[in-house]
């Protein structure tokens, strides 16, 4: 847990996020959901299964913020969740995913940390959302990166309590897996769209394992440096800079003392 | 009539229009793998952007996502070639030399490479980048920054999250001007790594420290305040969203476990999603904020609206009518010509004249 919960996340928030983080999953694993032989070929649904998806999941990551935006949040916080996402998302403008170096995955991560989950949720999606309008990049691929961001948040948010070292170095060990996931996640997204030769592809109908195994192969051959680099970078990056960038951010949290009761007296 | 209601009368359109042309034109490519159709969809979103397009930073975008385009027919192209495999066509362009793998991996590198494959990558290539033109044309001509007013009130205080983040963004190029000549004053040069740090550090603490001092000024001024809460209100939002969750998350379970023509597939994915927009809109009651200035919605908004969702429409009829003609029999086959679909996208390009001109002097600063 964090030191202060700036975003609460109360119970019908927790429950939309949950669901629509269902939701998001089987998006993005549809591909080895499917069976054939359960009557889907005879339907001609299966193959607007992704943009079903696309369509929905804007409505979701919306339901979810306003949800989590319900429980209250105050100037300190908007003004915390502009400035940290304006430096999350220029760091994205100015290094796209180049070789994996995204060192907005440490800002998220360590916001997440310090302002508690719900925040870290916000925070991430919030940061990816930006970064894409800086750079004009808004698709249909954005309400899949903001709540696979947003999750990064809120893992680095529910990571129970630690100090000095250890913290570090838990955090660092969990950016390095997160940075490995958000890259198999969002190579799934467009995946099954595309035809890279046999093997390689999507086959509509064949059986989960079959398509498992064709990602796999995919994943291996094409993006599995790119997520090593970016995991292996944002680990060292959370294990060096992790110190200070926490002292500095604590500090703000005590500055703003978040969760005082506000009192007038005459 | 009023002025902005003319076509000739100069201003910028709405930028939620323009969104609506564009995924109205990006259903329609999402519904053909057909060349012809595809083809006609790039050079109408080129034609497009080309007549309306403003002088604004994000009007550059739509040659980003072109160039995005082009890559992605380059990659599929390369991993074709590299692995086509022999179980394509018979047609052979070319050999590469065929590299030996274990067959248990279950792939081929190298070996023949056939026309048919090739194609068939072309197409389905060509697909995903008349897509992403039709995003790209969103984005350079309405941008999604100037869309951000139209958040819904529901998510007020994230919207001025966002718009706190974009103000402050630029700023952090000055800034990191600043601490850096500060640096170099004081000289030492000590490798990269530690320069690069001694350079972040002070502008996250900058970022942090403004942000309290913001915080305190907004406060003062009484942003982020919302309005008294009704607690029953809010209960009725909260139950309304949870149950437009949970009824998605049944109503994929039903589209994904194929009961899609049952209630629980489709049905139970709208009724989900209206709960929530009903929720999001309940939501929204509580912060009781009327709008700046809102820009109009008049009739030009409403013709480039129609002529998207034209295209959509009568190529979701060609579906219906006769949906041969949208796919090919044969990679190698001369695509034919649906002309009911070619007729949709052809109304698609009207907006290059019914969207009003824009205004020359930069009367009108786009926030």
């Amino acid at each position: 847990m964090s030191d202060v919960a700036v975003v609460r996340v109360h119970a019908a928030a927790a429950a939309a996020l949950a669901l629509s983080s269902l939701v998001t999953l089987v998006a993005f694993g549809w591909p080895f959901v499917f069976q054939p032989g359960n009557g889907f070929e005879g339907t001609s649904h299966s193959t607007d299964a992704p943009w079903f998806f696309v369509l929905i999941l804007p409505l979701l990551a919306a339901i979810v913020l306003a949800e989590l935006n319900a429980g209250g949040i105050d100037a300190k916080a908007i003004a915390l969740l502009g400035m940290l996402s304006s430096v999350g998302g220029a760091m994205r403008a100015l290094s796209p995913g180049v070789a994996g170096l995204e060192p907005s995955f440490a800002i998220i991560m360590l916001g997440g940390r310090v302002f508690g989950r719900g925040f870290g949720f916000v925070l991430g999606c919030l940061t990816l959302f930006v970064g894409a309008l800086i750079t004009g990049g808004v698709g249909p691929w954005l309400p899949f990166q903001m709540m696979a961001a947003g999750w990064v948040g809120f893992a680095s948010g529910s990571l129970p309590r630690m100090t000095g070292r250890l913290e570090v170095l838990a955090l660092a060990v969990l950016g390095f897996f997160l940075g490995l996931f958000y890259g198999l996640l969002m190579n799934l997204w467009f995946w099954p769209f595309g035809v890279y030769g046999d093997g390689l592809s999507f086959v509509p109908g064949a059986d989960a394992l079959a398509n498992a195994t064709n990602y796999g192969r995919y994943y291996l051959t094409t993006s599995v440096v790119w997520d090593l680099g970016r995991g292996v970078f944002t680990f060292l990056l959370i294990l060096v800079a992790g110190r200070p960038l926490l002292r500095a951010l604590r500090r703000v949290s005590r500055r703003a003392a978040f969760g005082v009761p506000v009192r007038f007296e005459p | 009539m009023r002025p902005h209601h003319r076509i000739t009368h100069p201003r910028a359109l709405h930028p939620g229009a323009w969104w609506l042309w564009a995924l109205g034109l990006a259903a329609a490519a999402s519904r053909t793998a057909n060349p012809v159709p595809l083809v006609l969809i790039i050079a109408v979103t080129w034609f497009v952007v080309s007549a309306r397009r403003g002088d604004t930073p994000w009007a550059a975008s739509y040659a980003l996502f072109f160039r995005l385009a082009l890559i992605v027919i380059a990659i599929h192209l390369v991993f074709q070639t590299l692995l086509s495999g022999s179980t394509q066509g018979t047609t052979v362009l070319f050999s590469l030399p065929e590299i030996p793998v274990p067959d248990s991996f279950g792939i081929q590198l190298g070996g023949d490479v056939t026309l048919e494959a090739l194609l068939t990558a072309f197409y389905v290539a060509l697909q995903l980048a008349a897509i992403f033109c039709c995003i790209g044309a969103a984005n350079a001509l309405g941008s999604a920054r100037q869309l951000l007013r139209y958040v819904p009130a529901a998510l007020y205080e994230i919207g001025i999250a966002c718009v706190i983040a974009l103000t402050f963004a630029p700023q952090l190029a000055g800034d990191a001007r600043r601490v850096r000549d500060a640096a170099r004053l004081r000289g030492g040069n000590r490798g990269r790594v530690r320069r690069l740090g001694r350079l972040a550090m002070p502008m996250l603490e900058g970022a942090l420290e403004r942000s309290v001092e913001l915080a305190a000024a907004m406060d003062s001024r009484g942003y982020g305040r919302t309005t008294t809460t009704d607690p029953r209100a809010r209960r009725t939002t909260s139950l309304l969203v949870v149950a437009g969750s949970l009824g998605t998350c049944v109503g994929v379970y039903g589209l994904l476990a194929g009961t899609a023509d049952s209630w629980l597939g489709l049905p139970m994915l709208l009724v989900g999603a209206a709960l929530g927009v009903l929720g999001i809109a309940s939501g929204g009651r509580r912060t009781g904020r009327t709008r700046y200035r809102p820009d109009p919605w008049a009739l030009p908004e409403l013709l480039v609206v129609a002529s998207g969702l034209a295209a959509a429409a009568l190529m979701f009829w060609q579906v219906r009518v006769d949906p041969g003609v949208l796919v090919l029999s044969s990679s190698t086959a001369v695509p034919p010509v649906p002309l009911l679909a070619c007729l949709g996208i052809a109304l698609a390009l009207l907006p290059a004249v019914l969207a009003p001109p824009l205004p020359i002097a930069p009367a009108r600063v786009a926030r």
